[in-house]
C-alpha cells in the first residue's frame, strides 16, 4: 500500500528499472535522449547501431561531435522516433545530421517487441510498467513489489549482468558507465556462430513507422541512412541485388533521405555474431561512415 | 517439479489436503505417499520412474532374501545383489561416459589413437541419492541393524519420500521406515517447525542463492581473474552452495515435518567448523555420516592402524568427491579434503579451537569449494595462479555490496542460531515477533521468485 500510494503521490524516485542488459541499454537512451549533448550528429537504429559504429572514433575522424542512440532490434521505429522527438526538445537547433542504421535481420521483422517498446514509453513518461501474465505477477503488482523493486532496488543496488555481458562488464551502472564514456557506443563481449535463415526483405509495416520517424526530424536536419554489414560468407549469393532494392524502397518512405555509401558485406573475422562487428571491425566500420559522412558534406 | 516453483505450491497444496482425509488410515496415508512421489519424480522424466521402482523393488526383496538366510555367505550374496545392482545403474547413468572420455584421454597421453563413443547418457534425478538410501536399508539388514519390512508399500514410500526424494538428506531406514509404519500426530509445534524450515530454506534458496549465482558466474568461467575477484567469487560461491543444498533440506525437513514425519537435519552452521573434522560433522551430514557408517567402516575404519587408516579417509573421501558429479575437479576436491583429514588426524589434540584454527578451516573449506566450482584444470590452474595478481575489476565495490546485501540476513540468523546452540531458535520468539520475521522472509521470496526458477545445485548431483 505504501508503495502504491507512494507513487500515487510522487514521493517515491521514478522508477528505473535497470535490472538486466536490454533494459539497461534502453534505460541509458532514453536518459541520453533527455540530457543535454554536443552532438551534431545522431546515430539512431538497432543494435547494429549500438555496436558497430564508434561514436568517439567518428566523431575523432570527422571533427563533429556525434552521439550513438542506437538501441536494441526488437524496438520499432516509432519508439526511435520517440527517442529523437525527446533528444530535439532538449538540445534545439543543435544536430545538423541523424544517421539511420538498420540490420537487414530488423528489417523483415513484422512488428516490435512490445515488452520493451512499453518499457521504453513508460520510462520517458516516468511510469511503472507492470506485466501481469501470471498469478504470481498480480500478487506482485498488488503488494506493490514491481514498484519496489524498480524504483527502490534497482536503484540503489547495483545488478550483476548475465553471461558474456556480466564477465566483461559486471554490473548495470558498469555497463552505463561504458555507454556514457563511449559516446553511447557498446562492445558486443558475446560472439556466436552465424546461423539463421539469410533470406532477406523490407517488411510493409516499415513503410509507416518510417514516415513517422521521418516527420519527427525537422526540415533543416540531414537524414542519411544505410544497412548495416553482415558476414561475407553468410550473405546469400543474391543478397547484393536484394540490399540495393530495400535501400531503394526505404528512401523512398524516408523520403528526402539520403543512402550512405557503406558496404553490404564485410570479412567474417570482423564479426562476433551475423548482427555485430567485432571491436576491430566496429573501427573498420567507422572509418567507413566517417568516410561517407565527408563525401556527403563535400557533396553539399 | 522444482520447490521453488508454482506447481510444486499447487502439487503440495492437492497433497495436504488428500493426506489431511487419509491421515488416520495408515495403508491409505501411505498409497498417497508412494502416489504423490513418483508424480513428484515423474515430472521430471518419467522415463527413470522405471529405475527408482526397480531399485525399491530389488531391495525390498534383498531384505528379505538376507533375513531368511543362516549362512553367511548366502547372506553376502544377497546382499552384493543390491549392491551391485545400485551401484552398477549409478556407475551407468553418472559414470559412462566420463570413463570412457577419460580413458580416451589417458590414450590420448599415450599417444595411442581411440575414438571414444559416449552414450550422451540423461542423469535421472536424485538418482545418487536413492541408489544409497535404498542401500543402506539392505546393509543395516544384513548388519542385523535392523529387520527388513514386510510391507512393500511402505518400503516404496520410504525410498521414494518426495520431500527428500531427489536431494536429501539421504535418510536412514532405521529412522525412517518405522514411520511409515505408524499413524503420526500433527501437533502445532511440529506444523510451526515444517512453516518456519520451509519459509527459511525457501529464502535461502530464491533470495540469497540465486542471487549469488550471476555474482559466482561473473568470474568463474571468465577466463581474467585477479586476486580480489577469485576469493570473492569464491566466498560467493560458498555461500551459494550452502543456501542452495541447505535451503533444499530445510524445505525437505520443513514439508516432512508439515505431515507429521521427522526426517534428519543435514546441515549444522558448517562455517563455523574450527577444523576440517568438524566441519565434515556439520556439512551434508547424511552423506558424510552414510560414507563413514558404509565404506569407512567397512574398508576397516581406524582399527588397522595409522596408515591404513589414512588410506580408509583417502578413498572415502575421493569416492565421496566421485559422488557428487563425473569430473575431475570433483575428485580433486574429494582429494583436497582427504589431506585435510589427514593431517587433522595426524595433528590430533594439538590443534585447539581457535580463531586462527577458524579461520584457517574456512580458507581451506574456501580452496576447496574453488576446485569444486571451477570447470576444468586449466581454470584451477589459472585461478589459483591468479593470487599473486592484486588488482581489483573496476566493479569490485557493486561486487561487494551485492555479496554483503544477499548474505547478510544469513549471518545474522546463523550467528544467533550459533550462539544459542539451536538451529530452531527463531521459534522461541514470541509469535508476532516471529511472524513479523517470517513476513520479512516472505516478501523476499515474492521480490525474487523467479518465472522461470532456478534448479538446485544438488541435483545434478
Amino acid at each position: 500500500m505504501a508503495m502504491h500510494l507512494g507513487a500515487i503521490l510522487d514521493v517515491l524516485p521514478s522508477p528505473r528499472p535497470a535490472l538486466d542488459v536490454d533494459r539497461t541499454i534502453l534505460i541509458q537512451k532514453a536518459e541520453a535522449s533527455r540530457s543535454r549533448s554536443d552532438a551534431q550528429i545522431l546515430l539512431m537504429g538497432d543494435s547494429s547501431c549500438l555496436i558497430d559504429v564508434d561514436a568517439g572514433r567518428l566523431t575523432d575522424e570527422i571533427k563533429r561531435p556525434a552521439l550513438n542512440l542506437g538501441t536494441l532490434s526488437y524496438l520499432g521505429l516509432e519508439s526511435h522516433a520517440a527517442l529523437l522527438r525527446v533528444y530535439f526538445g532538449a538540445n534545439p537547433g543543435q544536430v545538423q545530421t541523424v544517421v539511420l542504421l538498420m540490420h537487414p535481420e530488423a528489417l523483415r521483422l513484422a512488428s516490435p517487441g512490445e515488452y520493451h517498446t512499453k518499457l521504453l514509453t513508460g520510462f520517458l513518461r516516468g511510469e511503472d510498467l507492470v506485466v501481469r501474465s501470471t498469478s504470481r505477477d498480480y500478487v506482485s503488482s498488488v503488494l506493490g513489489y514491481d514498484a519496489f523493486r524498480h524504483r527502490i532496488v534497482a536503484r540503489t543496488l547495483p545488478i550483476p549482468l548475465g553471461g558474456p555481458y556480466g564477465r566483461h562488464y559486471g554490473f548495470n551502472a558498469d555497463l552505463e558507465a561504458f555507454l556514457r564514456a563511449h559516446r553511447g557506443s557498446l562492445v558486443d563481449p558475446d560472439s556466436r556462430e552465424f546461423r539463421g535463415n539469410p533470406e532477406y526483405r523490407l517488411a510493409p509495416q516499415f513503410q509507416k513507422t518510417s514516415l513517422i520517424f521521418r516527420a519527427g526530424i525537422p526540415s533543416n536536419v540531414k537524414l542519411l541512412f544505410a544497412i548495416t554489414p553482415m558476414p561475407a560468407t553468410y550473405a546469400p549469393p543474391d543478397y547484393l541485388t536484394t540490399r540495393q532494392q530495400m535501400l531503394t524502397q526505404w528512401q523512398e518512405w524516408l523520403a528526402p533521405a539520403t543512402v550512405l555509401n557503406l558496404p553490404a558485406t564485410l570479412p567474417d573475422h570482423l564479426f562476433v555474431k551475423s548482427t555485430h562487428l567485432s571491436e576491430e571491425g566496429a573501427r573498420q566500420y567507422t572509418t567507413a561512415l566517417a568516410a561517407a559522412l565527408r563525401l556527403i558534406d563535400a557533396a553539399h | 517439479m522444482l520447490f521453488n516453483s508454482g506447481i510444486f505450491l499447487q502439487f503440495f497444496a492437492a497433497f495436504l489436503l488428500l493426506y489431511w482425509l487419509a491421515r488416520h488410515h495408515l495403508r491409505a496415508r501411505n498409497i498417497l505417499i508412494v502416489i504423490a512421489s513418483y508424480l513428484f519424480y515423474g515430472w521430471w522424466d518419467y522415463r527413470f520412474l522405471a529405475l527408482l521402482i526397480f531399485s525399491s523393488v530389488l531391495d525390498y526383496f534383498v531384505g528379505l532374501g538376507i533375513a531368511r538366510q543362516t549362512d553367511p555367505r548366502r547372506r553376502k550374496l544377497w546382499l552384493a545383489c543390491s549392491v551391485v545392482a545400485n551401484l552398477t545403474i549409478l556407475g551407468f547413468f553418472k559414470y559412462f561416459d566420463f570413463f570412457i572420455l577419460s580413458f580416451a584421454a589417458v590414450m590420448k597421453q599415450l599417444h595411442i589413437h581411440v575414438s571414444p563413443h559416449t552414450l550422451g547418457i540423461i542423469l535421472p534425478v536424485g538418482i545418487s541419492f536413492y541408489t544409497f538410501q535404498a542401500m543402506s536399508y539392505t546393509i543395516d539388514v544384513y548388519r542385523n541393524e535392523m529387520p527388513p519390512t514386510r510391507n512393500l508399500i511402505n518400503f516404496l514410500a520410504y525410498v521414494s519420500f518426495f520431500p527428500q526424494l531427489v536431494a536429501g538428506p539421504i535418510e536412514r531406514a532405521s529412522h525412517l521406515l518405522p514411520q511409515f509404519d505408524r499413524t503420526l500426530s500433527i501437533t502445532r509445534p511440529m506444523l510451526e517447525e515444517g512453516i518456519w524450515l520451509m519459509l527459511w530454506g525457501m529464502f535461502k534458496k530464491v533470495f540469497i542463492a540465486d542471487n549469488l549465482d550471476p555474482l559466482v558466474a561473473m568470474v568463474y568461467g571468465s577466463g581474467s581473474y585477479s586476486a580480489p575477484a577469485v576469493v570473492l567469487a569464491t566466498v560467493a560461491f560458498a555461500f551459494q552452495i550452502y543456501c542452495d543444498f541447505s535451503g533444499y533440506s530445510d524445505i525437505a525437513r520443513g514439508t516432512a515435518r508439515i505431515l507429521g514425519f521427522d526426517i534428519m537435519f543435514n546441515f549444522n552452521l558448517p562455517y563455523a567448523a574450527a577444523s576440517v573434522r568438524e566441519f565434515w560433522r556439520r556439512w551434508h551430514i547424511s552423506l558424510s555420516t552414510w560414507l563413514r557408517d558404509y565404506l569407512y567402516v567397512s574398508l576397516g575404519g581406524n582399527r588397522a592402524g595409522k596408515a591404513r587408516t589414512y588410506i580408509n579417509i583417502w578413498i572415502t573421501m575421493v569416492l565421496g568427491g566421485l559422488w557428487h558429479g563425473a569430473a575431475w575437479n570433483f575428485v580433486l576436491w574429494g582429494m583436497w579434503h582427504a589431506v585435510g583429514l589427514v593431517t587433522n588426524r595426524a595433528l590430533g589434540e594439538k590443534v585447539r579451537q581457535s580463531f586462527i584454527s577458524w579461520l584457517a578451516t574456512i580458507c581451506f573449506v574456501l580452496y576447496g569449494w574453488l576446485l569444486f566450482r571451477a570447470r576444468s584444470l586449466e581454470e584451477i590452474v589459472a585461478m589459483t595462479r591468479s593470487f599473486a595478481n592484486f588488482s581489483a575489476p573496476a566493479w569490485i565495490n557493486s561486487y561487494l555490496l551485492n555479496l554483503t546485501v544477499f548474505t547478510l540476513p544469513l549471518a545474522i540468523v546463523e550467528f544467533w542460531q550459533f550462539k544459542s546452540r539451536n538451529l530452531l531458535v527463531p521459534l522461541s520468539l514470541r509469535p508476532w515477533t516471529r511472524a513479523a520475521l517470517q513476513g520479512v522472509l516472505l516478501v523476499g521470496i515474492i521480490l525474487y521468485w523467479e518465472r522461470n526458477p532456478a534448479p538446485f545445485i544438488y541435483f545434478q548431483f
